[in-house]
């Protein structure tokens, strides 16, 4: 407290009005608080969306300064495919996107591929590792998983060899996705950097035909992914004729320019992505086609990207049917009998289960069939050195499996998956590889606490709807790229969309919105004086984007 | 230099003279066109002065209370409910000594929404220790703008200017006005006393115990009542410069007067007239003019109406269940005097209702009748079947 207490015994010694007669600092009126607020930056939910955990808020901030090349480096530390993913992903980040309360999500995906094109026409390669190390990985598999692998390992110095059955490295990026949603010449430039990584390729070698693994040489570990190499068949009559057909197959004759013929209307077998990019494949092959699916519209697997692109081109869906009989003439295929389904318990799944109506059938008469009703794994090769129960190679959520050296991810692990999933483990996996060889501690990333609706200050933005993205005209060739990404303008509209959830991004309302003048800032960082903060908590309310938590003043 | 102006822009003209540093306002009718002509001279530098828009009158008088504990003089105006609206700030601008000017127009308050002229927006105030004049014409309330100054910044209290709406503040009149350079003369720059100053850090209006507000309070009222004389001061150095006076209050044909009419604002101005046409007849009949409200000129008040028979108190006002407030003013200032002097008080013209010369006929006219007032109040034109007083 002051000095001691003046005694005044006429007006004419006081001043007009009641003035302090010093500087009231000594007041610390941080003393009467009881709530306190302090800075506790938290996870933006599109980033503990994204299973590859890109960090899409830094990146988007950073593109958002025109720091493209940064963005980009920054999402290679999580995959190293944006203008794959950016074209293909399911894009969990963006349904997780907590602009969707305000007005519309935040176009994520079509961010990330602007910035995967940027990278790619700017041709910016990673740098090269460190240090290199004697140690050499063998990734067998060159589909998302081990491609991801493959990289991280490389970047962290490590000699990687690919060992791919097929004539190139993509797997479902090269031989299933069809060219209208990923052209090959972005899947190619995006593996030139796993080349300029000097890591080494052995295509055309199917390990456990070729080559045992047991034979494959002295590695140091080996990452297996596979993922699913063959269509599930039906198991009905017939399933042989000409005319029918697994929908891999197909799928991988097209995307090899493999001549295969669909005629004039195909019926597609299947709700899952496969499906979709069947059935939007032979529609482009001039068929009409009718995609037969045992269940509804809303235990489909595809993405709902797929489908709705699919029902929008004029794939027509027939519900609650599954076909019972082929029926073929001269060995071709003429009809397929159906019979109609309706939806009883759920299975393991958790979706109800197809049970087939009494005596409800239907025929459509067909000139194919593609069959596209599930993918199955062929672990043969694996079984003697790691366990598989179900098909699939039994892993930790890492990837270890029973054997020491012996690491595994994608769908070969999970069953039938999304690249973005196989990325995640393939670097999860390298990670994992690493700390192991150079004998130290695996740190795998942790999230912070995700940033909830109600720490968001909605008040702060504006409506503003999602960019439109350009798409291809109906007379483009066939099989072009359907989606054409968002222009230069379109991108940095969009990024400003962005809420910055749970980041800071230094707009200042804390500073200036303290009645008690507590909150400084010094390049760039803020500081509570808790000397003089109340506790009015107006700082946290006003902060737009949540960066701000409450404590007890006890605490 | 001479020009047509309505009231309102008689004020803004004032405030360019008093070489005003802050304005800080809201809109209402029927003030607006004051700051909107501010906001002119300032846009276009006539007035070198900060104008802020804020977004309510209390944010104005706050702003304006700032802006003079910063040292700058400053200034605001409002009407009405913009004036209730910033009650609790009038309080504060008291209390924290702060000689801030404002114009208030009297305008009737609602509900019902009413926007003609009428008293009780300001008299309403009275008890907050603003200083109250009451204009006449629209070359008084110039004048009137630069004394508030003189003596806000003398006494260190703020000063309300106040003129009747539509009457004054839309009506024109020709005005004699002339700018800062000469406005210097009369009015130098301001000097505050205590002020925020960065370098040397206060607290203003901290909490106070009943050991020193009592003094605070007490020195209010001394300042307050020492205006008396500095208002007088004011209006004859006025006077000496250009001209111009009005005092404190305005005998009108009172010296040998048996009746007394009084009155305050543009009712003013009629009721010359008529104390002209009866004079005309041969009745003693004269006029109060009250111009100061707070302080209360006592004095002058007893001084002229000590002299009369009869008093005919009008007010364009109302102080429900007790009759007319300057009639209460002025009994409450007759009361040391031994001889009781009967007193009329007529309500007129609230809500803005005419008071024609002949309400005013009428009222004397009743005063004239009787020896002693029949009633406390009398509702002139009040639509009563029962009242037979009553005919316009």
């Amino acid at each position: 407290m002051s000095k001691e207490k003046r005694i005044i015994r006429d007006h004419k010694e006081m001043p007009r009005s009641s003035i302090s007669s010093e500087d009231m600092r000594w007041n610390r009126t941080g003393s009467w608080r009881n709530v306190k607020p302090f800075y506790d930056p938290k996870t933006s939910p599109c980033i503990a969306g994204c299973p590859a955990g890109e960090d899409i808020q830094s990146y988007i901030q950073l593109a958002k300064e025109e720091r493209y090349e940064e963005a980009v480096r920054l999402i290679w530390e999580s995959n190293p495919f944006p203008a794959i993913c950016g074209r293909v992903c399911y894009h969990p980040c963006m349904d997780a996107c907590m602009r969707t309360q305000h007005d519309e999500p935040v176009f994520i995906p079509a961010i990330e591929r602007y910035l995967g094109d940027y990278a790619i026409e700017h041709r910016l390669m990673p740098d090269a590792p460190a240090q290199k190390h004697p140690h050499r990985v063998a990734v067998i598999g060159g589909g998302p998983a081990g491609l991801s692998c493959a990289y991280y390992l490389a970047r962290a110095g490590f000699g990687v060899t690919v060992f791919e059955a097929k004539d190139k490295l993509g797997g479902v990026l090269r031989y299933g996705i069809p060219e209208y949603r990923l052209p090959k010449h972005v899947l190619d430039a995006e593996l030139r950097r796993l080349e300029s990584l000097g890591v080494e390729v052995r295509a055309k070698t199917v390990v456990g035909r070729d080559v045992l693994i047991e034979s494959l040489g002295d590695y140091a570990a080996y990452f297996v992914g596979i993922g699913l190499q063959k269509s599930r068949p039906l198991g009905i009559e017939n399933e042989n004729a000409g005319g029918v057909m697994p929908g891999l197959a197909f799928l991988e004759a097209i995307n090899t320019n493999r001549k295969v013929e669909v005629g004039r209307r195909a019926v597609v077998v299947g709700g899952g992505n496969t499906a979709m990019d069947v059935a939007r494949s032979a529609l482009r092959m001039g068929a009409e086609v009718t995609v037969v699916y045992r269940r509804t519209r809303n235990e489909m697997p595809a993405i709902e990207d797929e489908v709705e692109e699919a029902m929008r081109e004029g794939v027509d869906f027939r519900f609650l049917a599954t076909p019972v009989a082929i029926l073929a003439e001269n060995g071709r295929v003429q009809s397929v009998r159906c019979q109609e389904m309706e939806l009883g318990e759920p299975d393991d799944s958790g979706r109800r289960r197809p049970v087939p109506k009494d005596g409800a059938f239907f025929t459509l008469e067909t000139d194919a069939m593609l069959v596209a009703a599930g993918e199955l794994p062929d672990t043969r090769a694996f079984e003697s050195i790691a366990r598989v129960q179900n098909g699939l190679i039994v892993t930790d959520e890492f990837g270890r499996t029973s054997h020491a050296k012996v690491f595994a991810g994608g769908d070969i692990v999970t069953g039938a998956s999304t690249v973005v999933n196989a990325v995640a483990r393939g670097r999860g996996a390298a990670e994992l590889i690493a700390a192991q060889l150079l004998d130290r501690k695996f740190d795998p990333r942790v999230h912070k606490k995700v940033v909830a609706i109600a720490d968001v200050n909605t008040a702060y933005f504006l409506h503003q709807r999602r960019a439109d993205m350009a798409r291809a005209q109906q007379s483009a060739e066939a099989f072009a790229e359907v989606n054409l990404g968002l222009t230069c303008t379109q991108v940095q509209d969009e990024m400003n969309r962005c809420f910055s959830c749970g980041v800071c991004d230094g707009c200042d309302n804390c500073f200036v919105f303290c009645p008690d003048v507590a909150i400084s800032r010094e390049d760039g960082v803020y500081t509570i004086d808790y000397d003089y903060c109340k506790g009015c908590l107006i700082c946290v309310q006003e902060c737009p984007r949540g960066v701000m938590s409450i404590e007890s003043e006890a605490s | 230099m001479k020009k047509v102006l309505e009231g309102n822009h008689a004020i803004s003209w004032g405030v360019q003279a008093s070489d005003v540093k802050v304005i800080a306002a809201y809109p209402i009718t029927p003030q607006t066109q004051i700051v909107e002509l501010l906001s002119e001279m300032c846009a276009s530098g006539a007035l070198p002065a900060r104008y802020i828009k804020v977004e309510s009158e209390h944010s104005a008088m706050a702003a304006v209370i700032g802006a003079a504990a910063a040292g700058a003089r400053s200034f605001t105006a409002t009407s009405s409910h913009g004036l209730l609206l910033m009650h609790e700030m009038l309080h504060w601008a008291v209390g924290a000594r702060m000689p801030v000017v404002m114009a208030n127009v009297n305008r009737a308050v609602g509900p019902p929404w009413n926007i003609w002229t009428d008293q009780n927006d300001s008299l309403s105030q009275r008890d907050t220790g603003w200083l109250q004049i009451y204009c006449e014409s629209n070359q008084e309330v110039f004048d009137t703008t630069l004394h508030a100054y003189r003596i806000a910044e003398e006494v260190v209290l703020p000063v309300m200017l106040v003129l009747d709406a539509f009457f004054l503040s839309h009506t024109s009149e020709v005005v004699d006005v002339f700018r800062v350079e000469e406005g210097r003369e009369y009015l130098p720059p301001f000097k505050p006393v205590d002020f925020l100053d960065p370098t040397r850090p206060k607290a203003f209006g901290n909490l106070t115990a009943p050991d020193l507000y009592y003094e605070l309070r007490y020195k209010i009222d001394q300042d307050m009542r020492r205006a008396l004389d500095v208002a007088r001061q004011a209006d004859e150095d006025f006077y000496r410069l250009y001209g111009r006076r009005y005092g404190l209050v305005e005998e009108y044909r009172t010296e040998d007067a048996d009746t007394v009419l009084v009155t305050s604002g543009t009712v003013t101005s009629t009721a010359r007239v008529v104390i002209d046409a009866r004079r005309e007849r041969g009745e003693r009949i004269g006029l109060l003019k009250m111009r100061m409200l707070r302080p209360f000129p006592e004095e002058d008040v007893r001084r002229v109406l000590g002299r009369a028979q009869k008093i005919a108190v009008i007010d364009r006002n109302i102080g429900f269940s007790v009759g007319g407030i300057w009639a209460q003013e002025i009994k409450a200032a007759l009361w040391p005097l031994r001889r009781h002097i009967p007193l009329f008080n007529f309500i007129a013209g609230i809500g803005g209702r005419d008071v024609t010369p002949g309400v005013i006929e009428e009222i004397v006219d009743i005063a004239g009748a009787v020896d002693q007032p029949e009633r406390d109040v009398y509702w002139i034109g009040v639509k009563d079947d029962e009242l037979s007083y009553t005919r316009s």
